[in-house]
């Protein structure tokens, strides 16, 4: 098997994550309740999955960085729990995922909420884009950092500066873990990020950062293991936003995910999977019948996400022979982004996507465009 | 006549693991307890020190921006309030 589908989730996951999570697994796992030493053990490990984040994002204050399930939980929690009224008005880009598009449009009918989507310009967004777009009533911003289709990096910092007091709220879901991050804590406002793709943890995963001076309702109430004695739930970080039991198995596999990723380098493993991508991209460039999306080859402002389609093959096709006949895993369809679609062009048909992850090897890509190159000459016979 | 016991009570769990983290780095003593119940009905965790350490370990709790939201003399089952900034 070739596993090209890390934008999905990354796969493989490294040994320690799998060790972390066989290991919080044969214990106790109640994080924060219980006084006992495995309840405490339990604390220690998801701690540990605080402060290797906090360090990849350059978070001074790991205490405003707060747990959940996946990033459509991070994201739903900052959009639901902003505060924002009726008429206030909201950018966000317009390659964004539905776990961002979905919770705008429900606010935008339920609310009255004022979306703005900034079209991009040849696939990418531009920061005066936004900042033409300010209004006095603008409240939030919102950015898929790279998007999941087309592997497009947003210039994130300088729409942020184009942005000025307005808060980002950032879709790290694509990106933490395989693009540097690491002054994050300086200039973005709210990160939403998932666990199990680059960060390289278990699924069931993922979390919020809150820059200090903002203050979210949180999305949900309940047992914290603090202030037991009061029915009213906590108002300080990560307890307000962390109502209910940790996924503490998960988050242990997350810490040893993001060690992992400390140790071996963000840098590191970005290079690696341009460079991956660089040489599916030049394999794909003049194969006859071939269509992709997104930057070329030589640009720096992507991430290891390819789209394209082969003519002749409908993609969901064309994925079924490449896993059938070749033993490589891709993912075919909208990919959960119909509005990146509709900007490059392939909606509603949808395309076939390439996500590379740092244990791809470059004979994998090499397989992967002889692969392409085989299926394209079967239609052209 | 033994040192008596402190009992540092925090915010939340986080703030009392980078405590314990913090105090481990700088080699301080100190141990993590349960949070007595005669002190605070929480289900957390709270460190305790000796009296006498308290001039090492609260001004390193200090400097990470770390500060315990009250303070407890133990003198057997017995807790007496203890001013922070003593």
């Amino acid at each position: 098997m070739i596993y090209f589908d890390n934008g999905a989730t990354s796969y493989p996951k490294p040994p320690q994550v799998i060790d972390a999570v066989m290991a919080a697994l044969s214990a106790p796992a109640s994080p924060g309740r219980s006084g006992h030493a495995a309840s405490l053990n339990a604390s220690r490990s998801i701690h540990k999955a605080r402060k290797h984040l906090a360090e990849l994002f350059g978070l001074k204050d790991n205490s405003r960085l707060c747990f959940g399930p996946n990033v459509t939980w991070a994201l739903n929690a900052a959009l639901s729990g902003f505060g924002l009224k009726k008429g206030d008005h909201v950018l966000s880009g317009s390659l964004e995922h539905n776990s961002t598009a979905r919770p705008l449009l429900r606010l935008k009918n339920e609310l009255g909420l004022d979306w703005e989507i900034v079209p991009a310009s040849n696939g990418r967004l531009l920061p005066l884009e936004f900042k033409k777009r300010l209004t006095s009533k603008t409240r939030l911003a919102v950015l898929n950092h790279a998007s999941n289709v087309t592997g497009a990096l947003a210039p994130a910092r300088e729409i942020k500066e184009a942005l000025g007091e307005v808060p980002l709220l950032l879709d790290a879901a694509q990106t933490a873990g395989s693009v540097v991050l690491d002054d994050a804590g300086d200039w973005v406002d709210l990160l939403a990020f998932t666990g199990h793709k680059g960060l390289l943890g278990p699924t069931g995963t993922g979390g919020l950062w809150i820059r200090p001076g903002l203050d979210l309702r949180p999305p949900a109430v309940g047992g914290s293991g603090s202030l037991s004695e009061s029915l009213t739930h906590p108002d300080f970080l990560p307890d307000a936003m962390e109502a209910g039991t940790l996924n503490t198995h998960g988050l242990a596999g997350l810490a040893a995910g993001a060690e992992f990723i400390l140790k071996k380098g963000v840098k590191s493993i970005r290079a690696h999977e341009l460079e991956l991508t660089k040489l599916f991209l030049d394999g794909c460039l003049r194969m006859p019948g071939l269509t992709l999306y997104g930057p070329g080859p030589e640009a720096e402002d992507r991430v290891a996400v390819v789209s394209l389609n082969l003519s002749g093959w409908s993609c969901s096709d064309l994925a079924a022979a490449l896993e059938r006949d070749h033993g490589i895993l891709t993912r075919a369809g909208l990919h959960c982004a119909p509005l990146t679609h509709q900007q490059v062009g392939t909606y509603p048909g949808g395309s076939v996507r390439f996500s590379f992850g740092p244990f791809n090897a470059r004979e994998e890509i090499l397989t992967g465009v002889d692969a392409l190159a085989e299926l394209a000459a079967q239609k052209r016979r | 006549m033994a040192d008596p016991e402190i009992i540092l009570v925090f915010a939340s769990n986080t703030e009392i693991l980078n405590a314990e983290d913090h105090l481990e780095d700088k080699g301080l003593p100190f141990t993590l307890v349960p949070v007595p119940k005669e002190v605070n009905p929480n289900c957390g965790l709270a460190i305790s020190l000796v009296e006498s350490d308290h001039d090492l370990v609260l001004p390193a709790l200090e400097s990470a921006g770390l500060r315990p939201t009250s303070a407890y003399r133990r003198d057997g089952n017995d807790f007496s309030d203890w001013p922070l900034g003593h």
